[in-house]
């Protein structure tokens, strides 16, 4: 059974944010402006935490970038009344956004707090419009969304293996955070199946998950700093 | 002979309860005989040969039971017709279903219990004529009304503060 | 010439139901100009998107889910008085039965608006109820937003029905008064609807009592399973301060509490609006301010437990959302809701003369902000720091949503102010009966009785 999952490595993220950009700019998000930015809506699905450690002169920072965590044991699921989100068999937290009705529970039962509200109809001025993504959905005011894993890149790379008549291969599917780093920090791919990089990294010795003891049982894994 | 009501009106339960007796003793039968008030009165001021009954509480738990019953159905028949994926949790839990259950009874309950007191009443019975002495309750008072032959004996409104014909 | 209980004193709670009473009437105009606050900020918002309120990430719910539980949580008093104290056959609630479910009514149907005023969608909120479709899909009955429908739904027509039965006597009396004083006008004609041609005959009375018995025995449960499940929105999520087992015990005596503290300002402003001292009288506020007192113990008491265990647990999230609130930017709000709702309830209630009526309104007053701003800290104070630090955030309310607030206040006087010319404000019939058992009783137990006393 396909189970998909994602790997980060936090000793190669540079922070640069092409991940985030990439991700805004494949899925049709809202760029909600300085206003709105400062009450706190604006809307990265996935974003780059920035941890400083110690005082200056001696700064580190370490970045960790958080998306929707895909968690088996999602807390985001019960609580939403209508079904609005839900578990794919294939391990993924689905958003059905024409049936959220808004009332944001949701997000507020979310640990990692990945999940964003359309506070507002999105407003892409021109030309912005044209760099749309087809493949994606505009979300109206009063939806929650979140990150899907590119779920229109798995769906397509699906189609066309069916098309085929084969199994989706490993490292085919990129989503558009894992396609845009520079680094290389970022792996997609089926943690199901043994031979798949992301199964590979996700069992090394550094692997470590985010708000472990919630047991959220989250599907990305995070590979710690070598020290 | 047409049936005429005789209405009498008394300050005191005890004298009603005189007045009840004698109409008992002439014979009267207990339908013919009503009486109003506008507090409840001791049990014991009914017509001779009257009874009370209500089937309350025993329609309350009944309408409990059938909406607890039909709540819980809801939820349980319902949510397995349209099996969403949940990731390996429960469709129908026990302690949810619990808590909406126990809605249902409360609301079974409810409905039960008011459909019950009215259909007992005879409410809402919005053509019943009013008669001559009705005032007489809105202070207080308590009325005695036997429909009866005109003419008939009426000894037993000897001490009611007002009588009236219709 | 009138019975042994009706007479002068009855005079002054039919008046305002009989005739025209300009000062009510100008009540409910004014009250309803406030209560179109809340309707024209609705509407601006449901025109607008819901992003015209202050709300944001990662404090998600804000104004609206906390007057959501203040209303609520105010609907307890009727059942408090109306219900256990039939139950526990306790005298002295006679004059106060009505107003106090009157109260649990209103308060209810505010506070079932705002789950439909916060929605992000609101024109969609039926896909919350089982309707089948052809979408194949269903509500998620495991949520506890659906348990809160069933739940409100439950007690607001409960709590309807309740304020209803016993009123069918009480149009009753002014039907048939009224037929003989102005047998054609409209008020007649309301009240002989009303009373749905009710007798009061044995057999009638003897059904609407046991009717009324069974009500009252089902409406306490319910009661409580309504803020209990009200406090699971809260206590069924994993954040910090807000996973606690505490909160359904807590959160109904803390509704109870606040159902009890507007039912002392209500009860003073109708004393001296109406003029009804006899009924509404100093035993009354004497007996309901030792119940005050009595939650005012229990609150404080659930809030230290509750603050003690997480201060004592030292748990990072948990901590974070503990120290902003006891000692960081919200301390001036969690000590001046110690203040309101502790300190000065247990200077003033445990004194004979705390417990009269203007001392009982002013702490009355004192809790209903301090019960605000306990929903206030407990909704806001949390989801301002989640798990992950780098996410915290803070909430500024929008004029949208103070316009909301302050619409509603407005709503529950309207719908206060146009009741007190529908129907006696105390039970007329209730009383009654109370006058009459006092005078079977004897009079060595008349004194204790009786509620409408001489001795005020």
């Amino acid at each position: 059974m396909t189970r998909w999952g994602m790997v980060f490595d936090t000793d190669r993220c540079t922070g640069c944010g092409a991940c985030s950009v990439a991700c805004h700019a494949e899925n049709n998000i809202q760029t909600v402006g300085e206003v709105e930015a400062a009450k706190g809506r604006a809307m990265h699905w996935l974003r780059i935490e920035r941890h400083y450690e110690g005082v200056f002169p001696d700064v580190k920072v370490r970045f960790m970038p958080v998306l929707c965590q895909q968690c088996a044991n999602a807390p985001c699921e019960p609580v939403c009344p209508v079904y609005a989100t839900y578990r794919t068999p294939e391990g993924l937290n689905a958003m059905v956004y024409s049936r959220c009705i808004g009332t944001r529970y949701c997000a507020n039962n979310c640990p990692y707090t990945v999940r964003f509200f359309n506070w507002f109809a999105p407003e892409f001025s021109a030309p912005l419009e044209r760099q749309l993504n087809p493949d994606v959905s505009v979300r109206p005011a009063g939806v929650m969304e979140k990150c899907t894993f590119c779920v229109q890149r798995i769906q397509d790379a699906q189609d066309i293996a069916q098309d085929e008549e084969r199994d989706v291969r490993d490292g085919e599917i990129r989503t558009a955070c894992s396609q845009s780093c520079p680094a290389q920090a970022i792996v997609f791919g089926d943690l199901d199946n043994p031979d798949s990089r992301v199964a590979q990294l996700a069992r090394t010795e550094r692997a470590t998950h985010l708000l472990e003891e919630l047991s959220t049982e989250p599907s990305v894994t995070y590979l710690r700093g070598v020290r | 002979m047409t049936d005429g009501r005789l209405h009498a009106a008394f300050a005191t339960s005890a004298e009603v309860r005189v007045a009840l007796n004698r109409l008992g003793q002439d014979g009267v039968p207990p339908d013919a005989v009503e009486i109003r008030s506008s507090v409840p009165l001791e049990h014991d001021i009914v017509p001779v040969g009257g009874r009370i009954k209500s089937r309350l509480p025993w329609t309350s738990v009944v309408g409990g039971l059938v909406g607890g019953t039909a709540f819980f159905m809801l939820v349980k028949l319902t949510s397995e017709a349209y099996p969403l994926p949940t990731g390996g949790m429960p469709i129908v839990p026990m302690p949810t279903t619990g808590v909406i259950t126990f809605e249902g009874l409360a609301i079974g309950a409810v409905i039960a219990t008011v459909a019950t007191m009215l259909y007992e009443c005879g409410l809402p019975s919005l053509f019943k004529k009013a008669g001559p002495l009705d005032h007489h309750i809105a202070s207080d008072h308590i009325l005695v009304t036997v429909t009866c032959d005109e003419g008939a004996s009426s000894a037993w409104t000897a001490k009611a503060l007002e009588t009236a014909r219709d | 010439m009138a019975g042994p209980a009706a007479g002068a004193h009855e005079e002054v709670l039919i008046r305002p139901v009989s005739t025209f009473r300009p000062k009510l009437f100008v009540g409910s105009l004014v009250t309803g100009l406030i209560m179109a606050v809340l309707f024209y900020s609705w509407g601006y918002q449901i025109v607008n998107d819901i992003g015209v309120a202050g709300i944001n990430r990662p404090v998600f719910w804000g104004f609206y889910i906390v007057n959501f539980v203040f209303w609520i949580g105010i609907s307890h008093a009727g059942t408090l008085i109306s219900a256990i104290l039939r139950v526990t056959q306790a005298e002295w609630r006679r004059p106060v039965t009505r107003c106090a479910e009157a109260i649990t009514t209103f308060a209810l149907m505010i506070g079932g608006l705002f789950p439909l005023i916060h929605l992000g969608r609101p024109w969609v909120f039926w896909y919350m109820v089982p309707i089948p479709t052809d979408r194949g899909l269903w509500p998620n009955f495991r949520s506890p937003l659906m348990w809160d429908i069933m739940a409100i739904t439950t007690y607001l027509l409960g709590s309807i029905l309740y304020l209803l039965l016993p009123m069918i006597p009480d149009f009753a009396i002014l039907r048939d008064r009224m037929m003989r004083e102005s047998p054609k006008s409209l008020r007649t004609l309301f009240f002989r609807v009303a009373a749905l041609g009710w007798r009061g005959t044995p057999q009638q009375w003897y059904s609407l009592e046991a009717a009324i018995r069974a009500m009252a025995v089902v409406i306490i449960p319910v009661a409580v399973s309504v803020h209990t499940i009200v406090s699971w929105d809260f206590a069924m999520a994993i954040q910090p301060m807000w996973h606690s087992a505490i909160f359904g015990p807590y959160f109904v005596v803390g509704a109870i509490y606040s159902g009890v503290a507007v039912l002392m300002v209500a009860m003073y402003l109708l004393r001296r609006g109406l003029g009804i001292q006899e009924f509404l009288n100093d035993k009354v506020f004497n007996n309901l301010g030792l119940m005050f007192l009595a939650f005012a113990l229990l609150w404080g008491y659930f809030t230290f437990a509750e603050h003690l265990t997480v201060w004592y647990g030292n748990e990072h999230a948990e901590i974070a959302v503990f120290d902003f609130r006891v000692t960081g930017g919200f301390a001036w709000l969690f000590w001046t809701m110690i203040v309101v709702n502790v300190v000065i309830p247990l200077l003033i209630l445990p004194f004979p003369k705390g417990r009269k009526p203007l001392g009982t309104a002013i702490v009355g007053l004192g809790v209903l902000v301090g019960m605000w701003i306990e929903r206030f800290l407990i909704v806001v104070g949390t989801l301002r720091f989640p798990r992950l630090d780098f996410t915290a955030g803070a909430y500024t309310p929008s004029w949208v949503e103070i316009g909301i607030l302050v619409g509603s206040i407005g709503m529950f006087g309207f719908l206060y102010f146009t009741f007190l010319q529908l129907a006696p404000i105390v039970s007329l019939w209730e009383v009654r009966e109370g006058a009459h058992i006092a005078n079977r009783a004897g009079p060595a137990k008349r004194h204790a009785l009786e509620p409408a006393s001489e001795e005020a």
